[in-house]
């Protein structure tokens, strides 16, 4: 049995935030993550984030995640990697297996849970065939693994995912023949958007991919048109000539361990669905299961970041290393930039959907 | 599906130690360290295994080890992930038809030794 | 999605919606229709959601789809329920004798 004051799970932008933040505060922490290097999704970001706020200066996901790593490497924080966490029990004990062999139990004091989100699927016929990939699949294969996943690339969904990485797989030496929205309007930030515009890929709103077609891989892709009941409008049909496609269609939260943990959950489409409930203080319906990133919702890294910190201080501080004046003033600063983040027409959306959570945790506190 | 040498942001592709594997048979050249999937891609190669089932075709869906799609024999082990598990000189990788067979050098206490799965 | 939405009322039985167990429109539909209302029903009736990928790729779709035939909303229809281990163990982790740690 080891023995740790904060076990933290995942070790993307939010875990690793709320490592540093527990560290920093004096408490004995364990990162724990599944893959063989730490950081979740921040090393495939190679774009400039924050690129909605002109007047911010924009910083690449992976110097992000250099940063953060350093920082946790400097605090002495135990990071175990190829660490699954196959299970949460009572709220405080966790059972690892290390390597796929080694089985070990963990007693801690705090859990935060920072597993992240996963890529949604969208069905459709022989979307099965090797060459249709999630854009985030693209996206490790060329930004990670530096090897093209195919040469001419047909993305679904219009979102920032989509935008981003159709341009990340032009710079990639890819071409993009179509990107292709259901809705009748674009998606993504306005910057990603035009930046894909400018290189002449062709936008389709109101289509839909109805086809990918070939015999062993992807050959051609048919999209067609969507009338205002979202019906496919017969003879409007546009075969492509692709080698690819990648859909984009959103993230939804992966919940599997808080769920089983036995936190109660709040269901909001707009952050990704199911979500377990959590207060101001990032803590779920068990006092001592916290949560922080895209499980809580699905939003950005930088918004993650913020969590992780919240969560961190907050765990930190039950654990009495703040006290609550101490604990109070960081919290603020971290509120003040997550109130930031979730401004303008996108992040205003956010905020909203984030306040349904808090109010569903609230209203859990109130039946008890 | 080539090689990113040149990129705009990432600068080139730093040099890497050459590694030989065979798949289904036919030599190959990887890099070392460099995911299977990776490597086959590299080498012209994206139809993985074909399904229990229905005998269709896969290959990566994910790419980071969630969904199973990717899954190869190596080292006469099934159902390994080739998108999260590194090549390695000499490595033996095989298309998986269905739930896979175990080879001569794969057995059940070999069972996580090398870290693949 | 509402392209989703619109997806399932193509009546395309054939389209695979489990990639991990093969798992058809069609079959799932038929789940349905034969008197299962959540993911777990479908889920031990058809299969789907018990291969190696443990739903994470079908939960949604099958979710819309319950929901469309069944007219119960997509907030009330829960993930398959969530049990360790999270993660596919062998055999060989659960022997004894193997670990450092103290048996506890």
């Amino acid at each position: 049995m080891v023995r740790t004051e904060v076990a933290v799970v995942g070790a993307g932008p939010a875990g690793l935030s709320a490592a540093i933040e527990c560290a920093r505060a004096g408490a004995k922490v364990t990162l724990i993550d599944e893959n063989a290097k730490p950081g979740g999704q921040l090393f495939k970001q190679i774009h400039k984030f924050f690129g909605s706020r002109e007047h911010r200066a924009g910083i690449r996901g992976i110097r992000i995640g250099e940063e953060l790593l350093a920082e946790a490497q400097a605090l002495n924080i135990d990071v175990w990697l190829n660490a699954e966490v196959c299970g949460i029990y009572r709220g405080s004990e966790l059972w690892v297996v290390v390597d796929h062999s080694e089985s070990r139990l963990v007693k801690a004091d705090a859990i935060i849970i920072a597993t992240g989100a996963t890529e949604n699927a969208v069905s459709f016929n022989g979307w099965s065939l090797p060459g249709v990939m999630g854009a985030g699949a693209a996206q490790t294969m060329i930004n990670l693994h530096r090897v093209l996943p195919g040469n001419r690339i047909m993305m679904i969904g219009s979102g920032n995912v989509g935008v981003i990485v159709s341009y990340q797989l032009m710079q990639a030496g890819a071409e993009v023949a179509a990107i292709v929205e259901a809705a009748p309007r674009l998606g993504g930030y306005g910057v990603h958007t035009a930046k894909v515009r400018r290189a002449g890929v062709p936008f389709y709103t109101s289509h839909t991919v109805l086809e990918a077609r070939g015999s062993d891989h992807v050959e051609s892709a048919v999209i067609v048109q969507l009338d205002d009941k979202w019906q496919p409008v017969a003879g409007t049909e546009k075969e492509f000539d692709v080698d690819t496609i990648c859909i984009a269609a959103g993230l939804t939260p992966l919940i599997e361990l808080a769920a089983g943990a036995g936190c109660s959950t709040c269901f909001i489409p707009a952050l990704g669905g199911h979500i377990p409930a959590h207060d101001e203080k990032m803590r779920t319906s068990l006092d001592t299961v916290y949560i922080a990133g895209d499980i809580a919702g699905v939003e950005e890294a930088s918004t993650a970041m913020e969590e992780g910190r919240l969560a961190g201080i907050h765990a930190a501080a039950a654990l009495g290393h703040y006290g609550t004046d101490e604990e109070s003033r960081r919290s603020a600063e971290v509120w003040k930039r997550l109130s930031t983040l979730r401004s303008g027409p996108f992040g205003q959306k956010r905020r909203e959907a984030k306040d349904e959570i808090l109010n569903s945790r609230r209203t859990l506190s109130e039946r008890v | 599906m080539k090689r990113v040498i040149e990129h705009p942001v990432l600068g080139r592709l730093e040099d890497a130690k050459e590694v030989k594997i065979s798949v289904d048979g036919k030599e190959m050249t990887a890099r070392e360290g460099e995911m299977i999937a990776a490597a086959l891609f590299a080498n012209g190669k994206n139809v993985f295994r074909y399904t229990n089932k229905r005998h269709e075709p896969r290959g990566v869906y994910c790419g980071i080890g969630r969904c199973t799609d990717c899954v190869m024999i190596v080292n006469g082990v099934p159902n390994v992930r080739t998108c999260v598990t590194p090549v390695e000189a000499g490595m033996v990788i095989e298309t998986q038809q269905g739930i896979g067979h175990w080879g001569e050098e794969g057995s059940g206490d070999r069972g996580g030794e090398d870290g693949t799965h | 999605m509402k392209m989703d939405e619109k997806k399932e009322m193509k009546n395309d039985k054939d389209r695979l919606i489990c990639r991990c167990e093969e798992i058809t429109l069609g079959e799932i539909e038929q789940a349905i229709d034969e008197g299962c209302t959540t993911l777990n029903e479908v889920k031990r009736r058809t299969r789907a959601g018990m291969g190696l990928c443990q739903s994470r790729t079908c939960s949604k779709q099958i979710a819309r789809i319950i929901a469309q035939k069944t007219g119960k909303p997509l907030s009330e229809i829960m993930p398959v329920t969530s049990r360790p281990p999270a993660r596919p163990v062998k055999i060989d982790v659960f022997r004894t004798g193997e670990s450092n740690e103290e048996s506890n």
